[in-house]
């Protein structure tokens, strides 16, 4: 936008080109100026330039506006609920908005390195709680982990170790087979691929499992109040999900900073064709991303059944939008900011929600999804991607 | 063509009927070719086996043209029951041998090309005689409703058809090379326009006609505006279906007390779409591929939620709206005869063919490519990226507009339910089936898609439980097949973007992309004729 070369309150002697003294300037401003539109008239030389201050006003503040409005929201559901209302949606929002941080980290990385909407991924996510059902009931999990505390933990430890390699295969076998003969193709084939992978996905679910809810049996693992404070009561449960989420994304922060591996997938992000001249492995690399993102939507598929205890065929369609709004509002590409977006979307569903009525809430993410994309391309804290967006 | 027009007419059956080897012109037909040859041997295939596969489960019974034959008491009709299986062995077996052919690397001659055409032409004089004899046999007209013959009008009229597009194919080779999108038209026009004289009596069959294959046909030409001319991936192209049903539902039921007739409602469905086209198309401007796909996405959602929520008590809610208005002209009442629907939307479909064809040759067009191209080099000739953005949304959008009043009218109740994401995806499987930007090859992938989704799954179940008691395999018999729907789609996406990127019938544009190498020689052939 290039309303800091002007006072943005006075566009019309630009648009008519009237003669400003200014001598300092070697080209006269209405040689730069945009051609008038020549059908529209004086009607369109009188609104365009108001649209456009406002349209680049709005961009520029556009996360100071949005946090605005998410404040006014929780202050209206105080208004309405009071303080004990409020926490516990502010509980809700916490657990729900861990889960889609861990499943817009997904999305994030896959971006940033290959440029690619995963559309899959929200699917790998529902896979990933039918995985966790069948690996719970193959090894009697369900059992062990309703048996004492030390059985819990070997339960949690078994059923993640093994559903988020499982997650993780399935993640680098999509690439493997749907986007890397893709990868220089126009960037809507990888789409369109993605797209198909989404309903291949479904599809097999639905044949799999059936139409209907599919109950995890794994509601009843974690129970019992932590705490309570001020009539909040606060589950193990919920201390668990949030956690998980929280320990995940910053071992996963670590790996990324910190490894070999981390760099490699760093560096095959900022510039694939000059990573591949210093001698890393692209394809391998690619495959790592795909593997970790997957197996963090199993981590969040796992946290969600054992929270919410049922899964259904397509609830990997509607979560996975939810998750890419979060990753697009903390920033594609960024990791950090996917997790921040993710807990502040689920700040706007449930509060949202909370004062539209639930019916809402999902049309309410879909419309701050197309609010950021058409004035903040780039995110909340997003990094310049330039043409990316 | 003009000079084609102005010879001798031996002339221009010989360059019609000659291989396209010694016109000196790029052989470009080779798919549809292959798709007429494979469609006269399905359909003659289906003509003979229908009656077998569908006759257990009617109250008539089952005749394949050859029963019907070797019922009559005349030994005329062995002979035709002879020829008609010598032409339909050929006919049936000759793509396998080209196929054969193909792999060791031979060629056929003309003359066996000659030898297909005359049995397709055997095959269809038998087949009409067949059809007039089935008439004779019961002394009832050949033309018009026979009763309870359903199986063998409608395997007659298969066979028939096959026969002729393989006279078709065989006998005009080197016209279906050559043109390869006339011949299709040719080939595929008397087959949409008769689809349901032939099927008169198979209510189930018009019904699929009317409201699965004419109505996205038409959604997919709209969405073919917006993806495949001007390269904007739209995900959320069931909104303005919506929107257009929505409108029209609204002008046209008990609800406000409003009742427009259907033929002024489709063109206020179709500018109420547009109009929000250009609306919802707006803040996508400054967005590029899939971004823009992601925020049409959010408005493709967002559509149905807002029906299912009843804003502003204007949508019905999840019930949506009941009681549409159906047309009546005369003694013609559209709600008990479905095939006027389809004859209404045929005659749409065909009248915004020739628009979009004349929208893709002018300027308008032209420019959709260049933004699809690249949209910084189109910006630096001049083109005003803005409006044409704008009015690919638009013009998108007013097709589907069109379809949503025909829908609502046909089905007289709507509900959010007929407008979730699935139907965008089923679209856009339709578009990259049949061929990103090609009007022919989209029409081929609506049918296609629309045969395997909406008539052969959710009768797959009978043609199964018939295998099953035939050959005493019970796990075949109960498969509930549209379930299958959503793999159906995610595998023609994924194969199709993978194998054959260009769709089933590539738009000459899209061949000659795929074809590296022969770009100077190839825009030339498309500056001439494109």
């Amino acid at each position: 936008m290039n309303n800091e070369t002007e006072p943005a309150a006075e566009p019309a002697p630009r648009a008519v080109g009237a003669q400003v003294a200014t001598p300092y300037r070697l080209v006269s401003e209405e040689g730069l100026a945009p051609r008038a539109p020549t059908g529209g008239g004086a009607a369109a030389r009188r609104v365009l330039p108001a649209f456009r201050a406002a349209y680049g006003f709005t961009s520029q503040y556009f996360p100071a506006i949005l946090l605005v409005a998410i404040a006014l929201t929780i202050l209206g559901v105080y208004h309405s609920g009071g303080l004990t209302l409020m926490g516990q949606q502010v509980r809700n929002a916490l657990v729900l908005g861990a889960i889609y941080a861990l499943i817009a980290i997904g999305y994030t990385m896959v971006y940033g390195i290959i440029e690619l909407i995963n559309f899959a991924h929200g699917d790998v996510f529902a896979l990933s709680g039918f995985y966790a059902i069948v690996i719970a009931e193959a090894l009697g999990l369900d059992k062990l982990a309703t048996s004492g505390l030390g059985g819990l933990l070997v339960a949690l430890i078994v059923l993640f170790t093994l559903s988020m390699i499982a997650a993780g295969l399935t993640g680098m076998l999509i690439e493997r087979v749907a986007y890397r003969r893709l990868r220089d193709a126009p960037r809507v084939a990888p789409l369109i691929t993605a797209i198909g992978v989404s309903f291949l996905i479904e599809g097999f679910l639905l044949v799999f499992f059936g139409p209907d809810n599919v109950a995890t049996n794994k509601a009843n693992w974690i129970t019992g109040n932590a705490f309570s404070a001020g009539g909040v009561a606060v589950g193990f449960k919920d201390i668990f999900v949030v956690g998980i989420a929280l320990v995940l994304m910053f071992a996963l922060g670590a790996f990324v900073r910190g490894t070999k591996l981390g760099k490699a997938m760093r560096s095959t992000a900022q510039d694939r064709a000059a990573a591949l001249l210093c001698g890393i492995n692209i394809n391998r690399t690619i495959a790592l991303t795909f593997f970790i993102g997957s197996a963090l939507a199993a981590a969040g598929a796992i946290v969600y059944s054992i929270n919410y205890g049922d899964v259904q065929w397509n609830l990997g369609f509607r979560l996975g939008i939810i998750a890419f709004t979060a990753a697009v509002l903390g920033g594609i590409g960024n990791i950090v900011g996917a997790g921040i977006g993710g807990f502040l979307i689920g700040i706007i569903y449930v509060f949202g929600g909370s004062l539209a009525g639930g019916e809402w809430a999902e049309s309410l993410i879909f419309a701050v999804l197309v609010l950021i994309l058409t004035f903040r391309p780039v995110g909340l804290f997003g990094i310049d991607v330039g043409t990316r967006a | 063509m003009t000079d084609l027009a102005v010879r001798s007419p031996v002339a221009l059956l010989r360059r019609v009927t000659q291989p396209a080897r010694s016109m000196g012109r790029r052989v470009e037909g080779r798919s549809v070719y292959l798709i007429l040859t494979l469609t006269a041997a399905g359909l003659v295939l289906l003509g003979w086996f229908l009656p077998w596969f569908v006759g257990p489960f009617t109250a008539g019974t089952g005749f394949s043209p050859q029963d019907v034959v070797s019922s009559a008491p005349t030994g005329f009709a062995t002979v035709l029951v002879y020829v008609m299986g010598a032409s339909a062995l050929i006919v049936v077996l000759s793509p396998l041998a080209e196929l054969v052919a193909r792999l060791r690397k031979m060629t056929l001659g003309v003359r066996v090309d000659q030898v297909r055409a005359i049995a397709g032409a055997a095959g269809l004089v038998a087949a009409v005689l067949v059809y007039v004899l089935v008439g004779v046999i019961r002394e009832e007209p050949a033309f018009g409703v026979l009763s309870s013959t359903t199986i063998t009008n409608s395997a007659v009229w298969l066979t028939m058809y096959g026969f002729g597009v393989a006279l078709f194919a065989y006998g005009a080779k080197g016209l279906v090379l050559t043109r390869p999108n006339l011949a299709f038209a040719i080939a595929a026009l008397p087959f949409g326009a008769l689809l349901p004289l032939m099927f008169h009596q198979a209510p189930d069959f018009l019904l699929w006609a009317a409201s699965s294959l004419a109505i996205y046909t038409l959604l997919a030409l709209g969405l073919n505006v917006v993806v495949g001319f001007a390269g904007l991936l739209d995900l959320g192209y069931a909104a303005f279906f919506a929107i257009g049903a929505y409108a029209c539902a609204s002008l046209s039921s008990p609800i406000h007390g409003i009742h427009l007739p259907l033929w002024v409602l489709i063109f206020l469905g179709a500018a109420i779409a547009a109009i929000f086209g250009a609306l919802l198309g707006a803040p996508t401007l400054r967005l590029r591929g899939d971004y823009l796909a992601i925020v049409t996405l959010g408005f493709g959602e967002i559509i149905p939620d807002l029906a299912t929520n009843n804003v502003f008590n204007l949508t019905g809610g999840p019930n949506g709206l009941p009681g549409i208005d159906q047309p009546k002209i005369g003694p013609v009442d559209f709600g008990t005869s479905p095939q006027w629907y389809y004859w209404s939307i045929v005659a749409v479909t065909l009248i915004s063919v020739l628009l979009l064809r004349n929208l893709q040759r002018a300027r308008v067009g032209r420019a959709w490519v260049a933004l699809r191209e690249d949209e910084v080099a189109a910006a630096a000739t001049g083109i005003n990226t803005t409006t044409t953005k704008l009015l690919a949304f638009a013009i998108g959008a007013s097709v589907s507009g069109l379809a949503g009043a025909f829908y609502g009218s046909m089905l007289t109740a709507i509900s959010p339910d007929a407008f979730q994401f699935q139907v965008s995806i089923a679209v856009l499987s339709i578009i990259v089936l049949g061929g990103i930007g090609n009007i022919t090859g989209v029409i081929l992938g609506s049918f296609v898609l629309t045969f395997v989704i909406f008539w052969a799954l959710p009768h797959a179940h009978e043609w199964s439980a018939t295998f099953a008691h035939n050959f005493n395999v019970s796990a075949v018999g109960n498969i509930n097949f549209p379930q299958y729907t959503y793999i159906i789609y995610g595998a023609a996406l994924i194969l199709m973007m993978l194998l054959r990127p260009g769709g089933l019938l590539p738009s000459r544009a899209r061949r000659i992309e795929l074809q590296t190498g022969v770009e100077s020689e190839s825009l030339a052939a498309v500056q001439g004729r494109a």
